[in-house]
């Protein structure tokens, strides 16, 4: 049945979503991965034509340890004034996703707007989406180390520790030719080189 | 997307006879901070376009897990930066649901939230006329929608201090009542608004140039919309009248009368009209909160647990300074739970999924950031047009990079 509480996951000590107070800000489910597909396909075609949000939590000392987070928005596909869109329903849904391989299936075919979404999720927190298109890093530099919205990853610490990677040599905007100063990459790439080495001295 | 390894020009990636693969931007002038399109262009028009963000990531989400929930706000505030009360009003009232006192804000503090969100909604839009003016060549416009915002500062910064990140907004209600002198000088722009509203319509609406340029260019059908999940005057532009403000009222605004509007084509100016039409709606929603302020009362929850108690009462009641010590020291704590609340921001829906787990701090904070997905839609819309015209459609859809990317 659908609540404004969420279900708590089964044999979970540590589970935020499922102590929360009573809130009236959307129907909330919770989803199995192998049937994530089927549900949103599902509400897509009982009339959720948009795909508010997709966003994910890390929960360390959980199993399965993150949450994928959808929210749906019910709006009539021709709503001209403010009385036919009424009061849109709104749906949560919540799908446990396992930290040791973190795969969940695409929806960027049902919503296009998922693209970039599961991009920052796969950026963010390392899980894969099966199916998409074009999965690569969206807010960090594509050789960047690490998901940092995870919970394990460090705030503190030099910043060389935290995340091994030359100072700008290997971006994409150097590799594809001669940057503007008129450096050949070679060039670029034996300066940071050397930098390296004076540092690990 | 045919990348061959040596570039012709640091812009131009590869070449095949009439077909190019174009680097616009980082630094375009007209990309409106700092995006990237790499563009598949056969001759003039755009066959691909491929927007490439990232470059203004600041980890807003990862630092504020590290805060405190109240100094959190100041981060967060930060994001869209032209419209700063909005963010740090949204995260406000989705940790005042998590709280449970909603229902116990004052309504002094709801009545000055929507008038700072209104005022805020029209300085934001004055950015984005004056630099989609600038973007098609007129240039004149951008001088008259930056005075208009001027006055919007200045109001900023008597409230708060500082005249782009004010931090007034609180969780449970205002940093203070509004400043001596304040109902004047919004008098002052109330009074102001209509004339120079004129002017901005008189410079641009009936523009011949301009409505060559916008006109049918970028058309937004719905389907489109929706598909790529475009809120805000942007989706309001293509025909659908939805508004967080009427749908998910907040801070009272369904005691306040104005309407939504619309326009059916869905092109650049349709959207340009929409957000005209819209700041003088906001002027509205001004006028009414003006007449609402006449009643003193006051702006801050009276809850020691959350908010710390006036300063003046430390020299005179023991727990007022114990209270006082804690709510520095270690902030307030939140009761475990997930919410998430949205506002209408002046790009769209602007949502908060934040996560408590008991702490003082916040365990997550997710963004639904209205610019990122109002973006996303420019590979929908931009096939098939001139790259002249891509500028028009980025300055149409009115993105914010601190947002974008946050």
């Amino acid at each position: 049945m659908p609540s404004t509480q969420t279900p708590p996951l089964a044999g979970t000590a540590i589970d935020p979503p499922s102590l929360r107070p009573p809130i009236d800000d959307a129907v909330i489910e919770r989803v199995e991965p192998s049937a994530l597909r089927e549900r949103l396909s599902a509400l897509k075609a009982e009339g959720y034509t948009m795909l508010l949000d997709l966003g994910a939590v890390d929960y360390p000392e959980r199993t399965p340890r993150f949450d994928v987070v959808y929210h749906l928005l019910k709006m009539p596909a021709r709503a001209a004034s403010v009385s036919e869109v009424g009061k849109p329903a709104r749906t949560r849904l919540l799908c446990a996703v396992d930290g040791a391989n973190p795969r969940l299936p695409s929806v960027m075919d049902l919503w296009s707007s998922a693209d970039w979404a599961e991009r920052e999720v796969f950026d963010l927190f390392g899980i894969i989406f099966e199916g998409h298109r074009d999965l690569r890093r969206i807010q960090l530099p594509y050789d960047w180390e690490g998901h940092p919205l995870r919970k394990d990853y460090p705030t503190r610490g030099a910043a060389r520790e935290r995340s091994p990677r030359p100072a700008f040599a290997n971006k994409m905007n150097v590799q594809a030719g001669t940057p503007p100063s008129g450096r050949t990459l070679e060039a670029l790439q034996e300066q940071i080189k050397r930098a390296r080495e004076a540092d690990s001295k | 997307m045919s990348m061959s390894t040596q570039p012709l020009t640091p812009e131009i990636v590869s070449q095949e006879g009439n077909a190019m693969v174009l680097s616009m931007g980082p630094q375009h002038p007209s990309t409106h901070g700092v995006l990237q399109i790499m563009l598949e262009i056969e001759g003039e028009s755009v066959v691909k376009a491929e927007p490439e963000i990232g470059y203004l990531h600041t980890g807003i989400e990862k630092t504020a897990e590290s805060l405190f929930w109240s100094q959190a706000q100041t981060v967060i505030e930060r994001m869209d930066y032209l419209a700063p009360s909005s963010n740090a009003l949204c995260y406000a009232l989705a940790v005042e649901k998590l709280l449970g006192v909603t229902d116990r804000i004052p309504e002094r503090a709801q009545i000055v939230r929507v008038l700072l969100m209104e005022l805020t909604r029209i300085a934001s839009h004055c950015v984005w006329l004056g630099t989609h003016g600038i973007d098609l060549g007129a240039i004149s416009v951008f001088f008259y929608c930056f005075d208009l915002r001027e006055n919007v500062l200045d109001m900023q910064e008597a409230t708060g201090g500082a005249r782009m990140h004010p931090n007034y907004v609180r969780v449970g209600g205002l940093n203070g009542d509004l400043p001596d002198g304040y109902a004047n000088r919004l008098d002052a722009f109330i009074e102001k608004f209509p004339g120079r509203m004129r002017e901005l319509r008189g410079l641009l609406q009936a523009n011949p140039i301009f409505q060559d340029r916008t006109i049918d260019v970028g058309i937004l059908p719905i389907e489109e919309a929706l598909k790529w999940n475009v809120t805000g005057p942007s989706l309001r532009g293509s025909g659908i009248a939805y508004d967080v403000r009427k749908a998910f009222p907040y801070c009272g605004y369904e005691t306040y009368d104005f309407d939504v509007p619309t326009r059916t084509e869905g092109d650049a100016y349709a959207r340009f009209l929409v957000r005209l039409d819209e700041m003088e709606q906001s002027h509205r929603i001004i006028r009414q909160a003006r007449e609402r302020l006449e009643k003193p009362g006051s702006v801050l929850l009276d809850d020691p647990k959350i908010v710390a108690p006036p300063k003046e009462t430390i020299a005179l009641s023991m727990e007022a300074l114990i209270h006082h010590f804690k709510i520095v020291s270690e902030g307030f704590r939140v009761p475990p739970g997930d919410v998430y609340q949205s506002v209408e921001s002046p790009r769209g829906e602007l949502g908060y999924y934040i996560v408590s787990n008991g702490e003082n701090r916040p365990y997550r904070v997710r963004t639904r950031p209205p610019s990122m997905y109002n973006l996303q839609a420019l590979k929908g819309i931009a096939p098939g047009n001139l790259i002249a015209d891509l500028v028009v459609m980025i300055g149409s859809l009115d993105p914010v990079f601190g947002e974008v990317d946050r």
